[in-house]
């Protein structure tokens, strides 16, 4: 349908198209370039433009010898993100082929990435801690409190 | 059910104090077009809403707004870290201060505590997604108009993100009003209520794409 009419509002349907990279994608708020509609303010000032310059974040993590740590925990964040966007274009969209493929390999991607973070890190779910205990059942640690807090800037 | 991921969905590290900012971000915790206002509206609009595919889209994004309350909140408490009653009063803090010392209390920027009248439940589906709509252009104007005041890089980042995060639950509360108009009257999309007349509602023929 998705036609005009008098006396309610209409939006046309998206459709499939290009797609950013992860890391991109986190830097732009959405992984879809057809919705990446910046305000002025924010593309004209020189401080946002090398913040949120179009290089790798990852990269420079690398080169800065960023801790372990953080460059995994940034490998998932951009992959979660991928897939909050993903879930909502597919709500909408559930029989879009191209959708379900980068779903399937971006939430292959992101267990892994999760599974790896705990066993070196911390767990950052309840099933991650799940996963802990099956490999170690000896483990005399509730790790669930274990990690920087969130809020506190700890994760970045 | 709702499970946590010890993470931000995007990262805030804010290494300054200042209160003066925070009392103008605190407004997207607890001001009229804020997270938790959003976060509540989408997850009590869910139960009544006539097509299942758009209840699922509602409890998505109010779970993403969810995540969006606590980087906001994240803001607000780093900008008001180890605050020193000085600090308070030149930033404007302090009657904030007097009342939650540097507890996290959702109000506006400009002082009104949050309230249910913020979020909206009309148990129309048509409406209720028109509201969502404009609730997500009020949203991204307030993102617009702290972008403007901030300069801040490590606060302008989140708000950055914030903000296109709007743009796209625009476009997808439009599908969702798409996909709702298939199973209505055509002719009058008025005609009936699609939420309380369910008898009347229409089996879209078409398949979704």
């Amino acid at each position: 349908m998705n036609q005009e009419e008098l006396a309610i509002a209409s939006v046309p349907i998206q459709h499939w198209g290009q797609i950013y990279e992860p890391d991109k994608a986190f830097c732009r708020g959405t992984i879809f370039p057809d919705l990446d509609k910046p305000f002025y303010v924010t593309e004209t000032g020189g401080a946002d433009k090398s913040a949120s310059s179009q290089g790798s974040i990852l990269k420079a993590m690398e080169n800065q010898g960023k801790k372990q740590e953080e460059y995994s925990l940034r490998q998932i964040q951009e992959i979660s993100f991928v897939l909050d966007d993903l879930r909502l274009y597919l709500d909408t969209h559930p029989r879009d082929v191209n959708g379900l493929e980068l779903l399937k390999t971006a939430a292959q991607k992101r267990k892994e990435l999760l599974r790896e973070f705990a066993r070196n890190f911390y767990p950052l779910t309840g099933d991650c801690m799940a996963e802990i205990y099956e490999t170690n059942p000896a483990s005399e640690c509730y790790c669930w409190q274990s990690g920087p807090i969130p809020w506190e800037g700890g994760c970045v | 059910m709702w499970m946590y991921e010890k993470r931000l969905q995007y990262p805030v590290k804010i290494t300054k104090t200042c209160p003066q900012t925070a009392r103008l971000i605190i407004s997207q915790y607890g001001g009229p077009d804020g997270e938790l206002s959003a976060s509540m509206r989408y997850l009590a609009q869910r139960y009544t809403m006539p097509l299942k595919e758009v209840g699922g889209l509602l409890t998505d994004i109010g779970t993403e707004e969810l995540a969006h309350m606590e980087i906001i909140c994240a803001m607000v408490a780093q900008l008001t870290k180890n605050l020193t009653v000085e600090e308070a009063k030149a930033g404007g803090f302090d009657a904030y201060y007097i009342d939650h010392t540097a507890g996290i209390w959702p109000q506006a920027a400009g002082g009104v505590p949050f309230t249910a009248k913020e979020f909206q439940s009309k148990g129309d589906a048509i409406t209720d997604l028109t509201e969502n709509l404009a609730a997500e252009q009020k949203a991204r104007t307030v993102y617009d108009n702290l972008l403007r005041m901030i300069t801040d890089p490590e606060i302008r980042e989140p708000l950055k993100f914030l903000r296109a995060r709007e743009i796209v639950h625009f476009q997808r509360f439009g599908e969702a009003l798409e996909r709702t108009k298939e199973t209505l009257d055509a002719k009058n999309y008025y005609y009936f209520n699609p939420e309380f007349d369910r008898e009347k509602a229409v089996t879209p023929n078409i398949q979704y794409q």
